[in-house]
């Protein structure tokens, strides 16, 4: 920076000979008056082949993007598997988008050459070269999920426009680059736009270093578009090349220095590990805002100040016809949401937004002037969240919504055809990038099971196209009475993306998600997630294949985690229970949760020890169990039973789960009450410690038998006694486990106990609910307390 | 005999650059303008301009956002009123004088909105002696700034309009749609049009929001434009340097300007308005405003503190015992905010960066 701003003299900059047999073309990604100068200069130049930057094995789908029935914004999507450790030892996946829209210098390049019936051609490394000769952290290697071609990074993020806007007092490069190049430019030759454009790329080269172009794999790129440039002349009379303009000087000077260039050396790689497909993409997208700095923000209002240039005879009054457009459209959709904003608001903003133009120097109204217009005149008070929704329309028109589409199917991945195929056939809108909520009745219709079944496929495959916000969750066994779901969804490239990614998994989305789902079956262990997979598929309404069935067996019968065999039965029993509602027929279920509940009633009697910290997930399984033998293996109660009572007989158990075994043993056989009460009875009659355990002995038993309390009074009695034999400390460490033996009453089970206990010390209840009101600054407080421990507990994750 | 005042007008305190701007100003100017729009933005953001004798360097009266001042000087420019609304001490009146002295060649124009505002004194009154004797005639008519504005083609500006009740508020609005005000008991001479250049600025507290709320008919007469408060801290800094120059010369206190203190309140001044510390750490803010103009009146008091009673060298003692006044005047809940802030905030940094900001934080022990 400090060389360039030492000199007093502007660098050496690309001569623009329109009679030259090489022509370089400076680009910014997405810039209208890139493109509109380009339009002209192809027409003036007359080339006999067009080069542009991008990777060139996207060659072979030109046509694809040129067909009249595509529709932009639409991008090229490359992958490439690294299984050879070529870029990295990590063998990781990479991929990346080239996008195009309407206002895209390389698309109107290939649409001329089109018209002009001249071969145009890709020039840069393919994908995985670059990729290969990019160091770590830089360019398409850097760490971040959102990759870029066409990346403007250098352009946009230098130093040098630091200084031009601090000297001209410009907030922003955009405004910088909307004033002295997008709407004055229009307004130059060809030949002055490419000088001024090549002056200015030149300074942000003069910025860069040697070493960060080697990094980034600028230097090997350039010095394969200048094998294919040197190529071209060979064989071309006049050579138009465009570019990005940081590179222009960089193939000037390579091209015209005489020397043999030494290209990068190209890997064989089998297709399956690289390749490149047109996918439809969106405005929102393409958006530089958005994090990909690529091209310009406002990708809409650009395009449509693109179609204008292109049909207008002179530029004279495009941008601002196009503001005022904008500016209009923006009053409409605010007066839809009921902002008072009138049409002479428009006319005042329109008068302040040529009067900035004209105080700012600028030939027209940009962008800039239309948001000072708006913020000015249609927001009425404050500049708050809530006023600024103006500004927020404004910047959802300018971004745009639209998703473009590709019109040779024939090149399209058929996952993509299938998904459009079955949003079509479902009435999901999938042409917008617009979130859109569906409300879809599960049961009353075949169309709305399909349309379950189809996005929780989507779901499935990790797309991002639809998040299921209410219905029932059969993974966590919640809302299992919902009989609608609620679902957000939205497309996006990444969904585009993530389908091209299971290419390989099938021909439609069915096909895949089966694929995927027995892919997930083969690497696992445990019968939980095997389960949860079980669940999946049946939500999806995709059938397991057999070897996928014998997989699930194999997984149960090794897994040796008593919880996890017994939370996947109860998968397991959800699925079996709920085959003719969802009509989905599925009779492995039941197979499957015999064999959970055989192998869990084998090692029911080893889990009396269970340790305390596991003791809940324990008694979790046994009430499984009870429901599973009162209900669909009902020849399995003895079995059942028996492994209670042995369960019940071991020397050493854990409290709260000899407590549920009793319980359910009470339900089994009533007979067993006076056991349970007896067991009780010991721990009243033993050591401080051993009384405590009394508490965790309840806390089982009203779990599984509740009733056990209701029938009479001698388990209050009991309880009484427990809770009089402590002190005040030792009472403090039983009340948790007191309270959550009481948590499983209904409220009018908790009235009437209340009564009894009431009784027990001779009062009605009224004395006890008759208490002195608490100070109010006491509850307030309490409150408060209360809200801070649920912060606290949700920050560390400790709330469900 | 030179009268001198405690705060000259803006026209005034920079006569010599309105003074070169106009000699040197080319551009198309609004009728009845001094200066163009172009102008009139390089005296409010700064620049320089040239002349026969040479380049002349424009101070930069306004620092932060510059499309705001662009946006204002065209709405003046245009048939709105324009209204500045923002957070107390965001220098919402000082940019109206700037406009005001820049665009009319006068600042001192103006209503100050206050609960007690009546009609009488935005349109016009009377002076009852003269209205005795002589009837109602043009001579006994007292003009309200409004109504000077008028007949003068100048701004009048209106400060704090939303302190006004808002059916004093409402008198503007047929002013502003018709430009005409009509005094009645002129008969036909009352009819007063305005002419061309008149317009006004409007100034409101975004804290008074809900007492006197604007109606929806004036709210349409104005273009609003939030000030924000200044949200960089060394910018911050350079103004509350700035600005306590400038008073300490117009008190005779000549003593070097600490500007190290300077950053530890301009750092203490940002962080309690943001609610978090440079750090990241989350403090609670004070329901006192906490604006530039308030740091900068704390400074300067802490100048003078040092330079009447103290040894000429600004005291971190008192720095902070000007801080707890000026933090802790409306909200007792504030004092342990304020103390909270020095517990964690001022603590870290007196750790890691040592120096003033252990001094700093030693005289915590002074809030109380």
């Amino acid at each position: 920076m400090e060389r360039i701003l030492r000199n007093s003299e502007a660098p050496e900059i690309i001569p623009c000979d329109f009679s030259s047999p090489l022509l370089f073309y400076p680009i910014r990604h997405h810039s209208p008056v890139c493109s509109f100068q380009l339009v002209r200069t192809i027409e003036e130049y007359k080339p006999d082949i067009v080069l542009i930057e991008g990777p060139e094995n996207a060659n072979g789908l030109i046509p694809v993007l040129t067909d009249e029935n595509t529709t932009l914004p639409a991008a090229f999507y490359y992958f490439y598997k690294d299984t050879k450790k070529l870029v990295s030892d990590d063998a990781k996946d990479y991929k990346c988008y080239y996008p195009f829209v309407y206002s895209s210098p390389e698309y109107n390049a290939l649409v001329s050459a089109k018209k002009l019936n001249i071969p145009a051609k890709f020039i840069d490394l393919p994908y995985c070269e670059i990729l290969i000769a990019t160091a770590e952290n830089n360019g398409l290697r850097k760490n971040s999920d959102k990759h870029s071609y066409a990346d403007d990074s250098y352009l946009v993020q230098n130093r040098f426009y630091e200084k031009i806007c601090e000297k001209t007092g410009l907030r922003s490069f955009e405004e910088f680059w909307e004033k002295y190049f997008e709407t004055a430019g229009i307004f130059l030759t060809p030949q002055q736009f490419i000088k001024q454009m090549h002056t200015y790329c030149r300074f942000t080269r003069d910025d860069v270093s040697q070493e960060e172009m080697i990094a980034d794999g600028t230097s090997a790129r350039e010095n394969h578009m200048a094998v294919r440039i040197i190529e071209a002349m060979q064989e071309y009379r006049r050579v138009l090349v465009v570019t990005g303009g940081f590179h222009c000087i960089g193939l000037y000077n390579l091209v015209n220095s005489g020397k043999k260039i030494k290209s990068p050396r190209l890997h064989k790689m089998p297709e399956t590990h690289h390749g490149c497909f047109p996918m439809a993409y969106s405005y929102e997208a393409a958006d530089a805002l958005h994090g990909y700095s690529s091209g310009m923000s406002f990708p809409y209002f650009y395009d449509c100040a693109m179609k204008k240039l292109l049909e207008s005879n002179s530029p004279e009054g495009v941008y601002n016809g196009i503001t005022l457009d904008f500016l209009v459209r923006t009053q409409k959709e605010a007066v839809k949401k009921d902002i008072a904003v009138s049409i002479a608001d428009i006319t005042s903003a329109h008068t302040l937004m040529n009067g900035l133009a004209a105080l700012r120097n600028a030939k027209e109204c940009g962008i800039s002037e239309l948001f000072d217009g708006v913020i000015s005149t249609f927001i009425k008070g404050e500049r708050t969240v809530s006023t600024s929704i103006p500004l927020d329309i404004l910047s959802k028109l300018a971004t745009g919504d639209k998703i473009g589409a590709i019109g040779d199917k024939s090149h399209v991945p058929p996952l993509i055809t299938d998904f459009e195929k079955n949003c079509k056939k479902l009435n999901i809108k999938y042409e917008t990038a617009v979130p859109k909520n569906i409300e879809n009745a599960l049961f009353t219709s075949a169309k709305g099971m399909e349309t379950s079944r189809f996005l929780h496929r989507m779901d499935f495959l990790g797309t991002g196209f639809a998040k299921m916000l209410k219905g029932p969750d059969l993974h966590k066994n919640k809302d299992r009475s919902r009989v609608r779901e609620e679902w957000k969804y939205r497309r996006t490239p990444n969904v585009d993306a993530c389908l091209i990614d299971h290419t390989t998994d099938g021909f439609t989305i069915e096909e895949a998600c089966s694929s995927v789902a027995a892919r997930k079956l083969m690497s696992e262990r445990r019968c939980e997630t095997a389960a949860q997979i079980s669940v999946d598929c049946f939500l999806m309404g995709i059938p397991m294949q057999q070897a996928e069935l014998a997989q699930i067996e194999d997984i149960l019968i090794n897994d040796g985690d008593f919880f996890s065999v017994g939370r996947g039965m109860h998968s397991f029993e959800i699925l079996y229970s709920l085959q003719n509602l969802y009509g989905f027929e599925d009779k492995s279920s039941l197979a499957h949760l015999t064999r959970c509940f055989d192998k869990l009633v084998s090692s029911l009697p080893s889990m009396a020890n269970t340790p305390p910290e596991r003791g809940e997930e324990c008694i979790t399984v046994m009430k499984y169990m009870y429901g599973i033998v009162g209900n669909i293996l009902s020849e399995r109660l003895d079995d059942f039973r028996q492994a209670l009572i042995t369960m019940s007989e071991a020397p050493a158990k854990e409290p709260s789960v000899f407590g549920a075994a009793m319980g359910i043993l009470y339900s089994i056989e009533p007979e067993r009450r006076d056991d349970a009460e007896n067991a009780m009875k010991g721990y009243l009659r033993g050591s401080p410690e051993i009384k405590k355990q009394g508490a965790e002995y309840l806390k089982g038993l009203f779990g599984t038998a509740r009733d056990i309390v209701l029938i009479d009074d001698r388990f209050l009695r009991m309880t009484d006694e427990l809770v009089q034999s402590m002190d005040y400390e030792d009472f403090l460490e039983i009340l948790p486990s007191l309270r959550l033996s009481f948590s499983c009453f209904t409220p009018n089970e908790i009235q009437s106990t209340a009564e009894i206990i009431a009784g027990m010390y001779n009062s009605d209840g009224g004395d006890i609910t008759d208490m002195p009101a608490v100070d109010e600054r006491l509850f307030f407080f309490g409150e408060k307390l209360d809200r801070e421990i649920f912060a606290l507990m949700g920050k560390e994750d400790m709330l469900e | 005999m030179e009268q001198k005042s405690i705060k000259p007008p803006v026209e005034v305190r920079y006569a010599d650059e309105l003074a070169a701007l106009k000699a040197a100003d080319t551009g198309k100017k609004p009728e009845n303008w001094i200066l163009s729009p172009k102008a009139v933005r390089t005296f409010i953001i700064g620049g320089k301009i040239k002349t026969p004798e040479g380049n002349i360097d424009i101070s930069r009266k306004f620092y932060g956002n510059d499309a705001l001042v662009e946006r204002c000087i065209i709405t003046l420019a245009g048939s709105r009123g324009l209204m500045l609304v923002g957070e107390p001490g965001t220098a919402k009146t000082m940019l109206s004088e700037l406009l005001s002295a820049a665009c009319c060649g006068t600042s001192t124009n103006t209503v100050q909105g206050t609960a007690g505002t009546t009609e009488d004194m935005i349109k016009y009154s009377w002076n009852y002696a003269l209205l005795l004797s002589k009837g109602p005639c043009r001579e006994a008519l007292v003009p309200s700034p409004l109504l000077i504005g008028m007949e003068k083609g100048i701004f009048a500006r209106f400060e704090e309009i939303t302190r006004t009740p808002a059916e004093i508020q409402d008198s503007l609005i047929s002013v502003m749609s018709d430009q005409i005000l009509n005094i009645p008991e002129l008969g036909d001479e009352g009819l007063v049009l305005a002419r061309p250049g008149f317009n006004i600025i409007g100034t409101a507290n975004t804290r008074d929001k809900g007492v006197n709320e604007m109606s929806g008919a004036l709210k349409r007469r104005f273009n609003f434009e939030t000030v924000e408060p200044v949200k960089d801290v060394r910018l911050e800094k350079e103004i509350i340097i700035r600005e306590a120059q400038n008073l300490a010369a117009a008190g005779h206190i000549d003593m070097p300007i600490d500007t190290d203190a300077a950053e530890l309140l301009a750092v203490t001044y940002h962080e309690l308005r943001e609610g978090v510390t440079s750090e990241g750490t989350i403090v609670e803010k004070p329901s006192a405003v906490m604006s530039t103009a308030e740091a900068v009146s704390v400074f300067y008091q802490t100048i003078s503190h040092a330079w009447y009673y103290g040894d000429g060298k600004t005291d971190l003692k008192i720095l902070t015992e000007n801080l707890l006044g000026a933090v802790c005047k409306e909200n007792k809940d504030d004092l342990e905010k304020l103390k909270a802030y020095f517990r964690t905030a001022v603590k870290e940094k007196s750790s890691k960066v040592g120096g003033t900001w252990k001094e700093y934080s030693e005289t915590a022990k002074l809030l109380k």
